[in-house]
């Protein structure tokens, strides 16, 4: 009996050393998650200057560029809107594209709205919202002749910029699918005259050129069909969690009401 | 039964049947993990080129895998480039004082033999002992004291004597003209003219066929008195005058097209393909007129929406050309390496259109144009189609 006790302590040892971890992991979890507010703290109190600083790069029309009359862009406007939705005055910082991180860093913005991609090397330090905007490759096919998505493309011509991300793409599926003709072109505007004028059956271009390309040609018919994802997403500090909440929830109001589709038709 | 021969219980701990089920688990469960990549050298390779001095700047130290050094050396051999350049950094491979620890130099410089690459090595980033004498407020990893300077000697004979044969083409250091990559601290031609002169003399002991690079400067229009740097063509000159030309074989040199194609011309105000040849009229000004100039770092750079880019096919014509102008009209350079073949992981930035390849070793249309240069086939048409006319 003494020699089957002896054989059974590691065992009990072992169950116990589990359970006391466990209850540990569990106190743990639940003091993290009293901590966590319930709601949301007043907008004004997360602006300690005032004002909601808003990092932009307005060189990349017409997501943001800048005139003699100042800022305009999607992004400005979506930065407007964000502002106004979270009840708190607004200021933009325009610098260069390499400098946006290193403002956000040093405290010279709040957020950063500038085609930014997520990051998951850096949300050690920077926390992102949801996305905005997605500026992802599309298949452009005039709509009496669709093709929906790359798997359609064998046999037929695929125009394309050349050197481009799209470029790339179309080369991966080369290797995927029966073989279809490539007809690389210098500007994507090229590549999308090449299916208008019938020399090319789909175009794959990313979506800010397709759509406004659709702009200059509203008579023209086309279908569009998404091959690729580019989310466009906002940037805050990783240590302001509160902020990012607030952005958040903008963001989700002005898709709900429709602001942020409105927004996004009037640039492209 | 075994309990009784042995008398195991009185001799071993009496938990010893748990000690020995453990084991045998753990045996189990490492033999059911998969094993790492490996990266077997094969039989030696060599480049098939048309073109020697086309060359690309890799970015392979911090790789942890050994079959990622590989697959990214054959894609330099098979694109038709002979040389690569490579970053050793000195904290890395002396991390104690004489304490020498060569693994990861080793596997690059394996791998870049068995596919019949040359490597020219960047030395450089100093390691915390040799920064003793700075307040760690103060020091970065490319503040390098005047103190130290025979300790760098000491490591670039140490490196150079290692790898004989393999990497015969050494540069000492980065860029010296910028204040970040002088430790952020002034910059100082004089003072680097001392440290080649204290590197030169030991490097050539530890191999004869050694030949020594001035560090390449990097393109810019800083003016004399600046906190971020200084103009490469003034810093240049005044290396001379502080009396660096006996102390190194060649010089290195960075150029970048930004938005410029390849012909256009160089100025003095002006930032370039060609500015390279305002460094060589210095060379010719004050040293021996065959020293010859190795680009260790060009290209352009087709982001969307950096300043300083253009558009992927602008990318692709101008990298061909400045390939095509470089071999009609300067004799004295050496090598042009392409900055840069592959990223481990994108930087999600601009930094991620300079490469040829994406981390996932998928060619960029840059990387085939480059490919067909240097290997002279034959293109059927141009790369891209005339535009449509409505």
């Amino acid at each position: 009996m003494a020699a089957r006790a002896d054989r059974l302590r590691p065992l009990t040892v072992l169950v116990v050393a589990s359970v006391a971890l466990w209850a540990l992991a569990g106190a743990l979890f639940a003091v993290r998650w009293a901590s966590v507010p319930r709601s949301l703290p007043h907008a004004r109190s997360l602006f300690p200057y005032g004002e909601m600083r808003i990092g932009v790069d307005a060189s990349s029309p017409p997501f943001a560029a800048v005139s003699a009359d100042g800022l305009f862009g999607l992004e400005v406007d979506l930065g407007q809107a964000l502002a106004e939705q979270i009840g708190v005055p607004l200021r933009f910082v325009n610098m260069g594209f390499d400098g946006l991180y290193d403002s956000l860093r040093a405290d010279q913005v709040d957020i950063v709205i500038a085609q930014l991609l997520f990051d998951p090397m850096l949300t050690r330090a920077v926390r992102y919202s949801r996305p905005y905007y997605n500026a992802g490759l599309v298949l452009v096919s005039p709509a009496a002749r669709p093709v929906l998505s790359m798997a359609a493309l064998p046999g037929r011509a695929l125009a394309y910029e050349f050197g481009s991300e799209a470029d790339a793409e179309a080369r991966r599926w080369l290797r995927r699918v029966l073989p279809f003709e490539q007809r690389p072109y210098e500007l994507p505007s090229f590549a999308l005259d090449a299916v208008r004028l019938g020399q090319a059956d789909a175009a794959l271009v990313d979506a800010a050129s397709a759509h406004l390309y659709l702009r200059d040609y509203p008579n023209w018919k086309a279908e569009i069909s998404r091959v690729t994802d580019s989310l466009y997403v906002i940037a805050s500090r990783a240590d302001r969690p509160a902020l990012a909440e607030h952005v958040n929830a903008a963001l989700d109001a002005l898709e709900a009401d429709g602001r942020l589709a409105r927004l996004i038709a009037r640039w492209f | 039964m075994l309990n009784r021969i042995l008398c195991v219980d009185t001799v071993l701990s009496p938990h010893w049947r748990w000690y020995l089920r453990a084991a045998i688990v753990w045996i189990i469960v490492s033999s059911l993990l998969p094993a790492g990549p490996r990266a077997p050298l094969g039989p030696p390779q060599s480049v098939v080129t048309n073109k020697p001095r086309v060359c690309v700047h890799t970015r392979l130290i911090d790789e942890v895998w050994e079959w990622t050094i590989q697959r990214s050396l054959q894609l330099v051999r098979e694109m038709g480039a002979s040389t690569i350049v490579e970053f050793f950094p000195w904290a890395y491979l002396e991390p104690q004082q004489g304490r020498y620890d060569w693994a990861v130099a080793d596997r690059i410089v394996k791998h870049a033999r068995n596919q019949g690459l040359q490597v020219i090595a960047r030395m450089g980033l100093v390691p915390a002992w040799a920064r003793a004498d700075v307040e760690d407020t103060h020091s970065t990893l490319n503040y390098l004291p005047e103190t130290s300077y025979e300790h760098f000697a000491s490591f670039v004979a140490a490196f150079a004597a290692r790898y004989a044969g393999d990497v015969n083409h050494i540069i000492i250091w980065n860029e010296p003209n910028l204040a970040f990559e002088w430790g952020y601290r002034p910059v100082d031609p004089a003072a680097y003219a001392r440290l080649l002169q204290a590197v030169y003399a030991p490097a050539h002991q530890a191999n004869p066929h050694v030949v020594v690079l001035a560090a390449a400067l990097a393109p810019t229009l800083e003016p004399l008195g600046s906190a971020n740097g200084l103009n490469d063509l003034l810093y240049l000159d005044a290396l001379y005058r502080a009396g660096a030309a006996p102390h190194f074989d060649a010089l290195a040199v960075h150029t970048y097209g930004f938005t410029e194609p390849p012909a256009a011309e160089p100025a003095e105000n002006r930032l370039n393909f060609r500015r390279v040849e305002l460094l060589h009229e210095i060379m010719l000004r004050y040293d021996r007129s065959d020293k010859p100039v190795y680009i260790t770092e060009t290209g352009w750079n087709d982001h969307p929406r950096w300043a300083s880019a253009v558009r992927p096919a602008q990318r692709v014509s101008y990298t061909i050309e400045a390939f095509e102008y470089a071999e009609a009209n300067w004799p004295w350079l050496e090598k042009m390496c392409l900055w840069v073949l592959r990223y481990p992981a994108p930087t999600r930035s601009y930094p991620d259109n300079f490469t040829l390849l994406t981390p996932g070793f998928q060619p960029k249309p840059i990387y085939y144009a480059v490919q067909s240069y240097a290997r002279g086939t034959e293109r059927s048409a141009d790369l891209w189609l005339p535009a449509p006319i409505d």
